[in-house]
């Protein structure tokens, strides 16, 4: 099992991604589902909309509002994790700052755009998963972005894998138990470019390490990209040979 | 050193399809500019082979001749485009091009009022002269108390006693049927209701569809003849996805007055009393909910398959439903008996 991890995937190698867009037949404007793995997350999308409470207007641009809920029983143990949970609202701010960057939101003035988030099963790569899930919701309703966002996270190992390196390979798509071993970050890109819109980091890593650990990161988004463009043309030809008929 | 990224291993399931890239290749190369071949960065081509559908990111075009519209975006210039500015989309959807103007329509979007729109509401907020009216679109409507009919004649004026009885023309969550009449800079719509075919909805039963599945008619208020004593049933089907299915009321019936006859100033005077705006249902018999039901059930699942709603295909689908003879109340929840009877009502149709 030379240059295998713990789950028998090598160094550079994704785990499973499924994803579907329109999941939710009512309420939602979008809707979307996602399987990293066995981090598994629903993403609703409504807007844009009356904004909920007058202190979200502006006058100028649409409101990005966020909502994040943890299933009790999608961890290992089982968590209640309420509104104030600091976790949550560490999603929530993440996922908010980086979608108000990414839709047209000069388009719909005075209004509000609300992503709602289900996290079911958390297995490694939870905010990632959040971001692919909210960008895949964000194009089934139709609200206007300027490119895909896609995340993937990279973690840094201490084993050396390929012959060739002097230094440890970095390890793409980190899973729970991984996340929970190593150094891990989370990074998110725009579209096919290698602008980065969001990255996290939690633990304390070698600076040295840093730059091959977000250059994994940036190229595993690259193909998540593909992965999710691939279901969006799936799902749109679908739709338009339903009308078509 | 370029990364290189390992696929995740391929997980078959019994519908997966092998994908074939023959589908409909949108042909926008007539005038031979649109073709999108030279200088593009290879990554950004994939779109076109793959079935006419266009996705965030992707460039349009680079030819400065075409102007940008809606579900559409200038990037800015940068080395990969070679210093042009090029169009890119923002939206999933199929091209449009008008003249000089590219525009991208995308698979589902929110409704966006029109002027001269029918369309069906309920009333959110009640203020001093106006209603907020939600329509489903990205703003609320109002509807000004000077624009609904009020009782006594359409040519009196709004006195402030009107005023005081707002709530007892509409009151909040009360459903309503109106056109948009104007719209403000920002889009937010202004509905009247200034015809005694818009008004106040009871006696029926209330859905909603996603708005781009209504075809846009000559008439979006449709009265169909239903079978098993169900008698006439009265459809609203409102532009921005809502929809109203109601026992047909004939708004001269009291008077005695043939029904679809123009009705004169006077007569509208007795017509639109105080009770164009009750709040009490009338009795309604169980054929004619069934029936209701069933026609409520048969707009859910073309919706739901994808198939655009108009009065052709409601009574297409009509049909289907009772030769499938399931009742209403049944399959409403049932994806493949829906499919079974949107199938059957496509196949009427290709028949003629």
């Amino acid at each position: 099992m030379e240059g295998l991890r713990n789950d028998g995937r090598r160094w550079n190698e994704l785990r499973r991604i499924h994803c579907q867009l329109s999941t939710s037949s009512t309420n939602a404007d979008g809707s979307s589902y996602i399987e990293q793995g066995f981090t598994k997350v629903l993403c609703n999308v409504t807007g844009p909309a009356e904004p909920s409470s007058r202190q979200k207007v502006k006058q100028d641009s649409a409101t990005v509002s966020c909502e994040v809920y943890f299933a009790a029983f999608s961890g290992t143990d089982r968590i209640k994790r309420g509104r104030n949970d600091k976790k949550v609202q560490e999603l929530q701010t993440a996922i908010q700052k980086t979608f108000s960057s990414i839709i047209l939101t000069h388009l719909f003035s005075r209004s509000e755009i609300t992503i709602s988030i289900h996290i079911l099963s958390q297995d490694g790569g939870t905010l990632a998963a959040c971001i692919n899930a909210t960008t895949l919701a964000l194009i089934d309703a139709g609200i206007p972005l300027k490119d895909y966002v896609c995340a993937c996270t990279a973690g840094q190992s201490t084993s050396i894998f390929d012959n060739e390196g002097a230094s440890p390979d970095p390890w793409l798509d980190v899973n729970y138990l991984e996340e929970s071993d190593i150094p891990s970050l989370t990074v998110a890109t725009v579209g096919d470019s290698e602008k980065i819109v969001a990255l996290t980091m939690e633990n304390k890593v070698r600076i040295e390490r840093l730059e091959a650990m977000i250059a994994v990161g940036i190229s595993g988004c690259a193909k998540v990209r593909g992965i999710m463009d691939k279901e969006v043309r799936r799902h749109g030809k679908q739709k338009l040979e339903a009308q078509g008929e | 050193m370029p990364i290189q990224i390992i696929a995740p291993a391929p997980f078959v399931t019994a519908d997966d399809e092998e994908e074939d890239e023959g589908g409909v290749r949108l042909d926008l190369d007539n005038d031979g500019d649109i073709a999108m071949e030279g200088d593009m960065p290879s990554h950004r081509r994939t779109g076109r082979e793959a079935g006419g559908i266009v996705t965030p990111g992707e460039i349009v075009t680079q030819d400065p001749q075409w102007m940008r519209g809606h579900g559409t975006y200038l990037s800015q210039p940068s080395f990969l485009t070679g210093g042009h500015q090029s169009i890119v989309s923002s939206l999933a959807g199929t091209i449009s091009k008008t003249n000089k103007l590219l525009s991208i329509r995308a698979l589902k979007f929110r409704y966006v009022p029109e002027i001269g729109d029918l369309v069906v509401g309920r009333i959110l907020e009640v203020q001093t002269k106006r209603w907020r009216v939600d329509i489903a679109a990205p703003h609320s409507a109002t509807l000004l108390l000077s624009s609904i009919n009020l009782p006594g004649g359409i040519l009196r004026k709004r006195t402030s006693t009107d005023e005081l009885q707002i709530r007892t023309f509409f009151s909040e969550g009360d459903l309503l049927v109106a056109e948009v009449q104007t719209l403000s800079n920002d889009g937010q719509a202004s509905l009247h209701t200034r015809s005694l075919k818009y008004g106040k909805l009871r006696n029926g039963v209330f859905m909603t569809i996603d708005a781009g599945m209504v075809r846009r008619m000559k008439s979006h208020v449709l009265t169909m003849n239903t079978s098993n004593g169900g008698g006439e049933v009265d459809i609203y089907l409102g532009v921005n996805g809502y929809i109203y299915i109601a026992k047909h009321t004939t708004p001269l019936t009291e008077s005695g007055g043939p029904e679809g006859k123009s009705v004169s100033i006077t007569r509208l005077e007795e017509e639109a009393s105080e009770a164009i705006y009750s709040n009490v249902n009338e009795e309604i018999s169980p054929e004619t909910r069934a029936e209701i039901a069933r026609i409520a059930c048969v707009i859910g699942a073309l919706a739901k398959n994808g198939v655009k709603v108009d009065e052709e295909m409601v009574h297409l689908g009509y049909e289907a439903a009772l030769e499938e003879f399931l009742q209403g109340m049944e399959w409403g929840g049932d994806g493949e008996a829906g499919k079974r009877v949107v199938e059957a009502a496509l196949a009427k149709r290709r028949e003629g």
